[in-house]
């Protein structure tokens, strides 16, 4: 079977999250920047949903597949899919948030260089 | 109706539902969202009022549930105590902050909802007790404020936005991503289920999740030095988003971190130094700052870092029950006084520094200014002051002196540059435009002020300090301001009157050794103070400052306790401050006084700390009955009272203070304020005397005192300027008094009070004979004057007087002061103090006969021909106080039995030491006979003296005189070179340029910040690591 | 210099979820809550998809507050860039290049499709996976498409501002309505429960999906649409 399918979430989260670090850190461009850290959301959303993995888990959802009355022993977690939702859309929305500054701030100095935005320091 | 509106829900279904409705009001009718808005945001606020009004009136705990459940399956709400003096507080402050930026919001609706949504993620960071509830809600928190930083077009305003949307996503990132992570290994998101199970929260994902949540919070705090998007949003939002994002955001994650808190005990230290680094290193680099958005900036990061570091160390400490007043305390303190820094900011409108010498003629707007500061100061009597003492002395009693060291570094540093601000708004300038602003735009600072005052009340409750005597000088001060419209001799007589009624009540029931310097000081001060009737001008503000100065002597002496003695203290600097500062010409020297004064008052604080620690109580009586270990203490304590009285190394501040002050009010600093030191000396000596190394401290500080007034002397015979040289013999005379009471005998403290007596009167009649002169003939330079005998007669006969009684010559009071102090130190066996002390006299009497010499003797200048004699005010003091002199020197035996009587009891333990009883001492000295011969030698002396005068002045060239002068003043120079000034100058310097290098760090880059934050976030990881395996 | 730091920090970071990784074992049980939510969910309120029942009841505050959060986003983004818009609209249209043919019939078959699929996901959201926000989030994707196919449509900020304004408003009213009939403040027994795993069941948990969809549609949409330019 190899590795449990969380440990292969889990990874792939976090490995987001570094790659949304390094972008973050490494690139010049806001919109790179901005990109960074989208990843990093995403990366922890999938983390959240990794850690809510129950081994042999199925949906929380009662159809077919998972009667009522075995929910409670055959579903996985459902509050980190339940936190991942509102974790989704304020990511959504701060992201949006940076693009209009970005934007912004390209139409006052005509760059998107965070190198030549110091405008206030010390 | 009432109990349905005292639920915390409300607040949220206000904030909620007003936000929403505000777009479909807009398309209704325009001034509909605006409605909306105020009736929301005053919702909020009345709800958060009738709950915390319902929490201290029956009802401990409000909470609210949701969706039909209740916790840990559902969300909850709770308040308390705390979170309902967190929520009130800021929703006042939120609604001053809405008036104030009113001309902005309603221009767009979209302004009005991101406000009052934010204003309610406050409130829901303060109540909600789910973990991932309160992400949401800092989520709220953090976008509304985006969206409002975003208003303002500049791009400097828009390169800040992003940096501080930059930094605290990558913050929040973390909360998540920690939370997440301990409901994994909690299995629930309800903060107390969370605290009541943390055993849980163990191995490396529970430690790592602690730690992502903690670092989370941190770095929202803004710590040094992952703080620089923090910064330069203060520096460039508009005064109102800035007062928003510095009082309300940072309430909301501050009580985030004070709420969660027991989940991080493990790590109480590491928040400790997170906090205190912040506090240090924020107002270090806050002394190169000129733009007054940014130095609020700085201030307020600083303060958020002392209130991280109390919260811990009380924590730490277990001091619970003293977390309401030390963090409650200062958390209110900041709130009402930054918010109203930046109204203030934002009403006067000048970015720079120096722009503010456009409110230099606005006394309410001066005022009010004063009042924030002095609030952000720490200093009286505002919340912010009673919880830093408790702070401290909770710190002592644990024996964390380094924290107390850190916290009055910081204070001293902050202080420093927020008073620099200050001076340029007094600074009044001949082409500046006065600004006018309208009593609306001034409305929400004043009301902070009004508030500061209201909250400082109650901390003082919490501390136990409300007695009615205590606040009757602030009570009194602030009558006579509401009648400051009225002519100045009317208010001069007010004054008069009230300090003379008020200022008996307060010391009626003082007894012992107080009572005898309450009579002195108040009398004296009263005279002395009696002068200001010369002066015609309305002097706005002056009369309210005399008053609170001389009652809250009044006041010190009859403190109980240190933390009343430190309050009036406290007043009594801050008001001689403001007095000083009042004077146009000593702008320059106002603030070294205030910086000295406040060092000194940090020596006390520190030692009272100290005092408490080993008496195990805040009484002074306690002083009387110290132990050995008492002496650190002492040391503290007599620093700090030799700072006040200018001993020398430390005298820097004292010639410019009292040289450059009115001139009526230099001789009530000289005469009366600056004896207010030498009560403390008296008041702590008790300490020193149960250990060897005290009593060698005592001998050093005998020595410090005797050179003090040798370089006072000499450095007073250099000066050109009449009222230097006053000043520097003000210094020189003081040093005497130190050693008497150094001495630390029946002899010596009888000594001490007979000079503190005679200098009172002397200096008094001295400053203000200057004052006639000055006023005359309009010049303070020595040799500008010459003559005015003839034009000043009693002037002359007055300082004549006084320099006898001064320099020691019989038959005046001095000389028995100087014939009892040589007499106690040879007792004791200090004959190398004796040389020095027969040295200084000589020195002294040089300088005073050149007085006497320059200004009334010699050559008549032409110009003085019509000069008349000083004004009958400025010479009615004078001359009581002349009566005073020749009681006190012909008839000592009525002043000197009720001096003896007090310091009898005083000396009773200490008799186990000294061993000499009453009877040797008036064995030693009979006063009667000595001065019967002297009186009769003086006479003769005097007779032939006045008669050479009278025929022989004219005579005597001007240039003899300066030849003498030629060969001493160059033979003393050695003794007067600069060096305090240049070791000082050194110090400043020092500070300053460590300053620049540490705000260099702050280079601007957002994505330098980032990786500030994500380094702090490392670091708090490693080193709580560290903490575990250690 | 600069550079030395980030690699490092990425490193510290990666050693950090290193340690969380070894550390980590799969769950076996689930914790006592989320026992509770997967048995009460469908029992109390009716509701087979525990997920949407607990963002909408147990954690409805949490949700009213992300909502808050979007709204406000509407309404920042629609200031920082609504004031550039018409400038930005006269350099835009100079550019003359319209989509390409295949784009714009595409999208004219497919957004019917997109948009039916939304509103089916935002009123299933209880019987399976879906609800407001995600069915809100598919309308919103059919919006962008749209703009992209026909940039010449405009879309009806007002309307748009008012509809999400009032589903704001009806989901504040709904959660008060529990307070006064059933058991708290967004207590979704204010409606009857219904028969289990039909449309119109669990109480009022369809309802507040819709409008939880309607605000969440409307606002994405405005949002991407202050994005054209």
């Amino acid at each position: 079977m190899g590795l449990p399918v969380s440990q292969i979430l889990l990874v792939t989260g976090f490995l987001l999250i570094l790659i949304g670090i390094w972008g973050i850190l490494a690139h010049r461009n806001i919109l790179r920047i901005i990109i960074g850290f989208s990843l990093i959301d995403t990366g922890i959303h999938v983390v959240m949903v990794a850690t809510g993995y129950v081994t042999g888990g199925t949906a929380p959802i009662i159809d077919a597949a998972l009667g009522k009355a075995d929910a409670a022993a055959n579903a996985v977690d459902p509050i980190p899919s339940a936190l991942v939702v509102t974790a989704i859309v304020i990511g959504f929305s701060v992201t949006a948030i940076m693009l209009s500054f970005a934007i912004r701030l390209y139409d006052a100095k005509k760059t998107l260089d965070i190198d030549a935005i110091t405008d206030s320091k010390w | 109706m009432v109990e349905a509106l005292v639920q915390p829900l409300n607040i949220f279904l206000f904030g909620l539902g007003g936000s929403f409705l505000i777009p479909l009001l807009y398309r209704i009718a325009s001034p509909l969202p605006s409605l909306a808005f105020v009736l929301a945001l005053g919702g909020i606020a009345l709800v958060s009022g009738a709950c915390l009004w319902t929490v201290f009136h029956g009802q401990p705990m409000l909470e609210s549930f949701t969706a039909g459940s209740t916790p840990p399956y559902s969300i909850n709400l709770r308040v308390g105590p705390w979170e309902g003096v967190c929520a009130f507080s800021v929703n006042i402050v939120a609604l001053l902050a809405a008036w104030h930026m009113w001309d902005r919001l309603r221009q767009s609706y979209a302004a009005l909802l991101l406000f009052l949504l934010l204003v309610m993620g406050v409130n829901g960071m303060v109540m909600t007790r789910d973990l991932f509830n309160l992400f949401v809600f800092l989520e709220i928190v953090s976008i509304a404020t985006y969206g409002l930083l975003g208003f303002d077009g500049t791009p400097a305003a828009l390169a800040a936005g992003l940096e501080y949307i930059l930094a605290t996503v990558l913050a929040s990132a973390f909360f998540l991503l920690g939370t997440t992570l301990l409901y994994h290994v909690t299995g629930t998101l309800n903060i107390d289920d969370m605290i009541a199970h943390r055993g849980l929260i163990a191995g490396p994902i529970g430690t790592t999740a602690l730690f992502l949540v903690l670092s989370c919070l941190i770095v929202e705090l803004k710590p040094f030095p992952a703080n620089g998007w923090g910064l330069d949003v203060y520096d460039s939002a508009s005064s109102g988003v800035a007062a928003l994002v510095s009082g309300a955001v940072s309430a909301g994650v501050f009580f985030a971190l004070f709420k969660l808190l027991p989940l991080f005990d493990s790590y109480l230290a590491l928040i400790a130094v997170s906090g205190g680094a912040t506090f240090l290193f924020s107002n270090l680099a806050g002394l190169r700052q000129s733009n007054a958005q940014r130095i609020l900036g700085y201030s307020s990061i600083a303060q958020m870092g002392l209130m991280t570091l109390a919260l811990a160390l009380m924590r730490q400490l277990g001091a619970d029950a003293a977390m309401p007043l030390v963090v409650g305390g200062l958390f209110v303190n900041h709130l009402l006084a930054k918010a109203g820094l930046f109204f203030l900011a934002g009403a006067v409108n000048r970015p720079q520094v120096d722009g503010w010498t456009a409110i230099a003629g606005r006394p309410l707007i001066l005022v009010i200014f004063a009042v924030l500061l002095v609030a952000i100061a720490g200093l009286p009597p505002f919340p912010g002051f009673w919880s830093k003492w408790e702070l401290v002395m909770r710190a002592a009693m644990a024996g964390q002196y380094a924290w107390i060291a850190v916290i009055l570094a910081g204070s001293l540093f902050e202080i420093a540059y927020m008073f620099r601000w200050f001076k340029q708004a007094t600074r009044a300038e001949p082409e500046q435009v006065a600004v006018r602003i309208s009593p609306a735009r001034m409305f929400p600072a004043g009301m902070c002020a009004l508030l500061l005052f209201v909250s400082g009340y109650l901390a003082a409750d919490l501390s136990g300090a409300t007695s009615l005597w205590l606040w009757a000088p602030l009570g009194a001060a602030a009558l006579l301001f509401l009648f400051d419209w009225l002519p100045g001799r009317v208010k001069s007589l007010s004054m008069l009157v009230l300090v003379l009624l008020i200022g008996i009540w307060i010391v009626s029931p003082v007894e012992g050794i107080n009572r005898l310097f309450a009579v002195l000081l108040l009398s004296g001060g009263l005279v002395v103070a009696s002068a200001s009737f010369y002066r015609t001008d309305p002097r706005s503000g002056y009369y309210p400052l005399i008053t609170l100065l001389l009652l809250s002597i009044a006041a010190l002496l009859r403190a109980k306790t240190s933390l009343e003695f430190f309050f009036t203290w406290e007043m009594i600097t801050l008001s001689s401050y403001f007095l000083i500062a009042l004077a146009h010409r000593a702008h320059d020297h106002a603030l070294p006084f205030l910086l000295f004064s406040i060092a000194s008052a940090f020596c006390l604080l520190a030692g009272f700390a100290m005092a408490a620690a080993t008496n195990g109580t805040l009484d002074l009586a306690a002083f009387a009955a110290a132990g050995k270990d008492a002496w650190p203490a002492f040391v503290m304590l007599a620093v700090g009272f030799l700072i006040k009285a200018g001993a020398v190394g430390v005298h820097v501040w004292l010639p410019g203070a009292y040289a450059e002050a009115d001139d009526d009010l230099s001789a009530l600093l000289s005469a009366v304020v600056s004896k207010v030191a030498m009560f403390g000396l008296f008041l702590v000596t008790y300490l020193a005397i149960r250990s060897e190394i005290g009593l060698d401290m005592a001998h050093l500080m005998g020595w410090i005192g005797l050179l003090t007034t040798l370089v006072g002397a000499a450095m007073a015979l250099q000066q050109a300027d009449m009222k230097r040289m006053l000043a520097y013999s003000s210094m020189s005379q003081l040093g005497y008094i130190v050693t008497a009471i150094a001495l630390m005998s029946h002899l010596g403290w009888v000594t001490a009070f007979y000079l503190i007596a005679n200098h009172l009167m002397v200096k008094g009649i001295l400053f203000l004979a200057a004052a006639g002169v000055i006023l005359r003939t309009g010049t303070r330079l020595l040799d500008e004057n010459g003559g005015l005998v003839r034009s000043m007669p009693f002037t002359f006969a007055a300082v004549a007087t006084a320099l006898i009684s001064m320099s020691g010559l019989p038959p005046l009071a001095g000389f028995g002061g100087k014939w009892l102090l040589l007499s106690a130190m040879v007792e004791k066996g200090w004959y190398g103090l004796a040389a020095i002390a027969v040295l200084a006299t000589f020195v002294g009497f040089l300088y005073m006969f050149r007085l006497a010499y320059t200004v009334f003797l010699g050559e008549r200048k032409a110009e003085f021909a019509t000069v008349r004699e000083a004004p009958l005010a400025l010479l009615l003091p004078q001359y009581v106080l002349i009566i005073a002199i020749l009681a006190l020197s012909f008839f000592p035996k009525p002043f000197m039995e009720p001096i003896s009587a007090a310091i009898d009891p005083a000396f009773a333990a200490t008799l186990v030491w000294d061993g000499m009883s009453l009877e040797t001492i008036y064995g030693y000295w009979n006063p009667i006979p000595v001065m019967a011969i002297t009186v009769a030698i003086a006479a003769v002396l005097f007779g032939i003296v006045w008669l050479r005068y009278i025929y022989g002045y004219r005579r005597v060239p001007t240039t003899g005189v300066a030849v003498f002068y030629a060969f001493y003043q160059p033979a003393l120079s050695k003794l007067v070179r600069p060096v305090a000034i240049g070791l000082w100058r050194g110090v400043s310097e020092l500070t300053l340029g460590v300053a620049g290098s540490v705000r260099k760090l702050y280079t601007g880059n957002g994505q330098t910040y980032c990786l500030y934050v994500l380094w702090y976030v490392i670091a708090i990881h490693v080193v709580g690591t560290l903490m575990d395996l250690l | 210099m600069k550079r030395v730091c980030a690699i490092l920090a990425v490193l510290m970071f990666a050693a950090m979820f290193l340690g969380l990784v070894q550390a980590y074992s799969e769950r076996q049980a689930r914790s006592p809550l989320a026992e509770y939510y997967l048995t009460q969910v469908p029992r109390e309120l009716g509701a087979p998809n525990v997920v949407t029942g607990i963002l909408i009841t147990y954690r409805g505050f949490d949700t009213l507050g992300e909502v808050a959060v979007l709204f406000m986003v509407a309404a920042a983004v629609g200031v920082l860039l609504g004031s550039k818009k018409e400038q930005r609209a006269k350099t835009s249209s100079t550019d003359g290049k319209g989509p390409s043919e295949l784009v714009r019939t595409g999208a004219e078959v497919i957004l019917p499709l997109i948009f039916l699929f939304g509103a089916y996901v935002i009123m299933n959201g209880h019987l399976s996976a879906g609800g407001g926000f995600q069915g809100g989030a598919v309308v919103a994707s059919g919006v962008m498409l749209l703009i992209l196919a026909m940039p010449a449509s405009k879309l009806d900020h007002g309307f748009l501002s008012v509809t999400e304004s009032l589903a704001g408003v009806l989901y504040v009213s709904i959660g008060i309505l529990g307070i006064i009939i059933a058991d708290g403040f967004l207590d979704s027994h204010v409606l009857p429960l219904g028969k289990f795993g039909t449309l119109l069941s669990a109480g009022a948990i369809p309802l507040i999906s819709a409008l939880l969809g309607i605000k969440v549609g409307a606002e994405l949409s405005v949002v991407i649409d202050r994005f054209r330019s």
